[in-house]
């Protein structure tokens, strides 16, 4: 996003259009991107997204008290909103907590509820500026801030795995982007690679601090109905995995008003949202981007 | 300290396809029909699009091979002033 704003800023281009597509589920390519991922370590058996993920999980356990019980939470929560969105690849199919407890472990602490989908498809979305917006057939999604921070290390040797990660300082620079504060923010739609991520990306915008996740997220604060939804299409974990263009797409969506059944407001017992706070992050933890939408 | 960014652009579009499993399509008709979509929903004409930026991607399909944000182009009909791939 700040690309595509780079490049309309400069006067380059007026319309930028950003894509991704990819035949992850047929294909074999995940297959083989999750084999290049491996290190030497793979010969102690480490290697994947899921076990670099879940390293990071295991220390945030040991380090802040975070665990499965928390992590339940958002799985059943997102898979709450994929109920509302029959092109969700979760719709018709709900999680209780109990279904999370009996499910199986991919990597230790890691079920497979925890993990994100694998999906055939793509999603694509406009930008431009907002003067060009007005003669536009949606209503704008207005970029209202935008930050990013990468720490980069590789995750075995990083000393971040229980935050803060790179979304502690791409949040702040985002809200001071905005000049807004955290509690201006009425939606998240946060990359959902794994529910660790959605946790510690959350805690590292400050919605709660270190290991008070659990308590926060009781009551269905990120569910229909609650406080702070989160992941309204159901997110990664439950809707369908196209990198950063899942949230980005859905805050969009939703600022637009155009989320039928899951649209946030009177449908589903929220608030109209007039800020929604997006997250993309890239590698295990190593790269984050946070971008403000607001409704104009 | 606002920026001077702050509500000057926005996100007019967004593009769909058909998800979930989907078998017998390759990555790029993906994007095609995504980038068709997003261009259709913001009410704009492909000539409009004078930039072209490809998400951060996964390695191609053994089948295929690896898309560039030109040859997506090529196949989309648009020839945007500006392209580029974004790195993982």
């Amino acid at each position: 996003m700040q690309h595509a704003v780079g490049v309309l800023e400069s006067g380059l281009c007026r319309y930028v259009l950003i894509s991704y597509g990819h035949n992850a589920l047929s294909g074999d390519s995940m297959r083989r991107m999750l084999m290049e991922l491996s290190g030497d370590d793979a010969v102690f058996g480490h290697f994947g997204a899921t076990g670099g993920y879940a390293l990071a999980a295991r220390r945030a356990m040991h380090e802040f008290g975070t665990g499965p019980e928390t992590w339940k939470k958002i799985a059943v929560g997102q898979r709450k909103w994929a109920n509302l969105n029959p092109a969700a690849m979760m719709f018709g199919k709900p999680m209780t907590e109990a279904d999370y407890d009996k499910a199986r472990w991919v990597v230790e602490p890691l079920r497979l509820p925890d993990n994100c989908l694998i999906t055939d498809g793509g999603r694509a979305i406009i930008v431009t500026s907002l003067e060009r917006a007005r003669d536009l057939k949606q209503p704008p999604a207005v970029i209202m801030g935008m930050g990013q921070d990468h720490p980069s290390t590789a995750v075995a040797q990083s000393d971040w795995m229980a935050g803060p990660t790179g979304a502690r300082k791409a949040g702040e620079t985002a809200l001071a982007m905005a000049g807004i504060r955290l509690d201006e923010v009425d939606a998240c739609e946060i990359y959902d690679c794994f529910t660790y991520t959605v946790e510690i990306t959350l805690q590292d915008y400050g919605f709660f601090k270190p290991g008070e996740g659990r308590d926060w997220l009781q009551g269905g604060t990120i569910e229909p109905g609650g406080s702070m939804p989160v992941n309204t299409s159901g997110g990664q974990l439950s809707e369908a995995y196209f990198m950063g263009l899942t949230p980005i797409a859905e805050g969009a969506m939703q600022i637009m008003g155009r989320c039928g059944k899951r649209q946030l407001g009177p449908e589903t017992r929220t608030k109209s949202p007039e800020i929604i706070m997006i997250s993309d992050n890239g590698g295990i933890l190593e790269s984050h981007s946070c971008i403000l939408l607001r409704r104009w | 300290m606002t920026s001077l960014l702050r509500d000057k652009y926005a996100v007019v579009g967004v593009g769909y396809t058909a998800q979930g499993r989907v078998p017998g399509r390759t990555s790029l008709s993906f994007h095609l029909e995504a980038s068709a979509n997003a261009i259709k929903d913001a009410g704009l004409d492909k000539d409009d699009v004078d930039g072209f930026i490809c998400y951060r991607q996964f390695p191609a399909d053994s089948n295929e091979n690896a898309l560039t944000p030109a040859m997506i182009a090529q196949h989309l009909g648009i020839a945007p002033t500006y392209i580029s791939q974004d790195a993982n």
